[in-house]
């Protein structure tokens, strides 16, 4: 896999998405990375936190015998798999094993087939700041190689000095902040706020913040209150950031939030106004 | 020859060599009177069925047994022309000549502004010479844009809308269509704005540069398309470089040069094709469309050489003796259809074409063979196209019920999209006299129109010439390369008279075909 000689980084991939009309400008590959430091309580890819251990608990399950346990892996037959989720459901740690390792190259050739239809490639999670030495360079070699952008969707957790090594190569990035008030997001994602804010400060100081989302769940950003807070926090950064609001949607999320509200329209064109009433400029919000 | 035997669009009564006899004057008679008695048919679509049905009353002009067995198998198709065609199939009028200079013929006198202008195009359109509809009303924003200053904009944009309106109210039919670009224009804009405000049928082309069309204009047309499912987007640098810059798209999506004209399209059925090399498909290409196409170019000079030597349609003729039509750029059509089943017949019991790469290479071969063997048959009075017969793709009629419209692959068979463009992208490089494909979108497109223009310039890259464009959520439904609203095709079926002919031809083809419809309920 790594025949170049160099000891280049690896990065571990649950899926690409050829084709994606949400994920920043334009058409887009969408590349969701596995591992990630959150834990949000309505996390709608849960199997996405976590790493496999190659504990094998998943080989001996899968109806379509599409897992084989390796020395330290689990190898996964693509072809046979029907996605049907069983090794997931029986994974001590919530993980799929059905993911790739990929050198940047081999990720960039796998993209670049496809460069004619894409503006540009958005690499999502997990989250993308657990692999910075991998993006970086593959990052530098989709730069090196065409004009398409590239672009982070990340929870900006890492704070600004982890996200240095890819900036060169990095044209935008979108950071969630999940939750304006600090104890709240400690609640909701099991991490706390600071360095969220520090991150959005850092992107949009250099001029590279595509735009910050929020997704309106109940009991946490779906409340006037909450909004006037986050539309302030992000105003006194910069009143043109672009925000936009995501509908909590049940449909795939795990745990108590399924069981949760999604938003009414009214609700959510009211929290698009309370947000421009407190000094964004620029707010939109999902369908 | 037994009347049954005749394959659909024939009429009952329809005999080849000998025209209308005293066996078949009955069926005859029983036509006519079904047509003056139709409860879902206007006073108009009655006129013209009428004459269509005297035309077919005509014996065929002489041609070969050979050729006349392979119209009687289907094998060749006349798209009911009749026996005996009169006119040319599609012209494109110089309709600049008549702004310019007014019209001795129709009276009309030099456009001095705006109003002049959309009143002397909307009477050159009722004075169409072809087809019963002027389905070439011009590349209007070079039309119309010298005289769009002459008012004030919104008496421009009043004045485009009344015009839009007359267009579709007067002429209503999806065949009728019209050009814009590569360059934006005010009037272009302005276009696009009252298609996407009335909803009319009117087809639409946006010839389309990358390189030259503002990015604003293009998202426009997008987001046009999305909504009304046009305009289609023209690879214009692949068409201008076999055209030249001086090329029109007519009717569904047919090319052929300004002040030109095509005398008839003559379809060749690649799935009865097919079936004739039996399960060889080196036979196929090596023997049997060498031996159809010598039989189909015949067929096609002798409608050219009836409509110029017998009717004399180029004497007498104001648009002639005008300038606004030039003999030297007439062609004639040779289209294909069916190139899924054609190609399926050498793959029994395989994935086929669309997902099996030795059948898209079978594709890619068949089209590049037909383009040989037009090529070998020279066609009299196809000077407009260097004396060859225009390489077309044809979308189908209701009567096709085995066959995938033009080069498509089958609708609900596509393959994940860029593999949709890339499989047929290679079967778009010959046939420079109109071709494409469909592509169709979910919601989230309609807020991100810059992803959809990716994807339309990726496509253009990979050699397509022409994609429509279309949403779920289109108050239109796009059959095979026309238009029909929604609402219209709801009326038929409930048999109620409608404006639009189009709707009646869409019609059987929801019903009954759905190879002919990109299925507007399926998600790409």
């Amino acid at each position: 896999m790594n025949n170049n000689g160099m000891n280049e980084p690896l990065g571990i991939v649950n899926h690409i998405l050829k084709k994606s009309f949400v994920d920043g400008p334009g058409n887009r590959a969408v590349i969701f990375l596995q591992g990630c430091n959150f834990h949000c309580l309505y996390c709608h890819n849960p199997y996405t936190i976590n790493h496999c251990t190659a504990c094998g608990l998943c080989v001996e399950t899968c109806p379509q015998h599409a897992l084989t346990l390796g020395k330290d892996k689990i190898f996964w037959n693509e072809d046979i798999c029907v996605e049907c989720d069983e090794c997931i459901r029986v994974c001590p740690e919530s993980a799929s094993p059905r993911t790739r390792t990929y050198t940047p190259a081999e990720l960039w050739q796998e993209v670049a087939r496809i460069g004619p239809f894409i503006t540009g490639i958005s690499v999502s999670g997990g989250e993308p700041s657990l692999q910075v030495p991998f993006l970086a360079r593959f990052f530098q070699l989709v730069k090196e190689n065409s004009d398409l952008t590239t672009l982070i969707e990340t929870n900006g957790f890492a704070g600004q000095q982890a996200y240095t090594d890819m900036l060169p190569w990095l044209d935008m990035a979108m950071v969630d902040l999940k939750c304006s008030d600090p104890d709240k997001h400690l609640e909701l994602t099991g991490q706390p706020l600071d360095t969220v804010l520090e991150s959005i400060r850092f992107f949009a100081a250099q001029g590279k913040l595509q735009q910050v989302q929020q997704v309106i769940a109940p009991a946490y950003t779906d409340q006037a209150a909450d909004m006037q807070r986050t539309a302030g926090l992000l105003a006194g950064i910069d009143p043109s950031i672009h925000l936009r609001l995501l509908r909590f949607r049940p449909h795939g999320a795990s745990g108590p939030a399924a069981q949760w509200q999604s938003p009414t329209d009214e609700r959510m064109d009211a929290l698009v106004e309370t947000a421009r009433s407190n000094g964004l400029t620029s707010v939109e919000r999902s369908l | 020859m037994d009347k049954q035997n005749l394959p659909e669009p024939f009429m009952d009564f329809e005999n080849l060599q000998e025209g209308l006899t005293a066996e078949t004057v009955a069926p005859f008679k029983q036509h006519i009177s079904d047509l003056l008695h139709a409860r879902d048919l206007i006073f108009e679509q009655k006129r013209d069925a009428l004459a269509a049905a005297a035309v077919g009353s005509m014996p065929y002009p002489p041609i070969s047994a050979e050729a006349r067995e392979l119209i009687e198998s289907g094998a060749l198709c006349l798209l009911a022309e009749g026996a005996t065609p009169y006119h040319p199939r599609y012209v494109a009028p110089d309709y600049a000549k008549i702004l310019r200079e007014g019209s001795p013929f129709l009276e009309l006198q030099p456009a001095q502004n705006l109003f002049d202008a959309t009143t002397s195009l909307l009477t050159a359109y009722k004075y169409f010479p072809a087809g019963g509809l002027p389905v070439f009303i011009g590349r209007l924003d070079e039309l119309l844009e010298p005289y769009i200053d002459s008012v004030s904009p919104e008496t421009a944009r009043q004045v485009l809308k009344s015009f839009w309106l007359l267009v579709d109210r007067l002429n209503p039919s999806g065949f009728v269509h019209a050009d814009l670009g590569p360059a934006a224009s005010k009037t272009g804009t302005l276009l696009l704005d009252v298609d996407r405000e009335l909803g009319t049928i009117t087809n639409v082309t946006l010839r389309y540069d990358p390189q030259h069309t503002p990015q604003e204009f293009a998202l426009k047309a997008v987001s046009n398309a999305l909504a009304v499912t046009k305009p289609y987007f023209l690879n214009h640098p692949a068409m201008a470089a076999d055209w030249g810059k001086d090329y029109v798209i007519a009717s569904c999506y047919n090319a052929l040069p300004l002040k030109g004209g095509i005398y008839t399209l003559v379809r060749l059925n690649l799935k009865k094709a097919a079936e004739m090399a039996g399960n060889d498909p080196e036979r196929f290409l090596d023997e049997i469309l060498p031996q159809i196409s010598k039989r189909w170019t015949e067929v096609i000079a002798s409608r050219a050489r009836y409509i110029i030597e017998d009717v004399r349609w180029f004497e007498d003729n104001f648009w002639i003796e005008e300038g606004l039509l030039d003999k030297s750029k007439f062609s004639a059509y040779a289209g294909v259809f069916g190139l899924a089943e054609g190609v399926n017949h050498f793959f029994q019991n395989k994935a086929g074409y669309g997902h099996d790469p030795a059948a898209n290479r079978l594709a890619e071969r068949i089209t590049t063979r037909i383009h040989e063997v037009l090529e070998d048959n020279p066609v009299i009075y196809c000077e407009g196209t260097g004396g060859k017969a225009c390489y077309h793709a044809q979308v189908g009629i209701t009567s096709d019920l085995e066959t995938t419209p033009a080069t498509r692959i089958p609708s609900g068979e596509e393959p994940e999209l860029y593999e949709h463009i890339l499989t047929e992208a290679p079967t778009h490089k010959w046939i420079n006299g109109g071709i494409s494909t469909i592509l169709e979108f979910d919601q989230t497109a309609a807020q991100n129109p810059a992803a959809v223009l990716d994807i339309i310039q990726g496509a253009f890259k990979a050699g397509i010439r022409n994609l429509s464009i279309g949403s779920a959520n289109s108050e239109f439904v796009r059959v095979t390369g026309y238009l029909i609203r929604r609402a219209d095709l709801e009326a038929h079926k409930a048999e109620k008279a409608l404006r639009h002919s189009s709707a009646a031809l869409g019609s059987g083809v929801m019903e009954n075909h759905p190879n002919h419809l990109h299925r507007i309920t399926r998600k790409v």
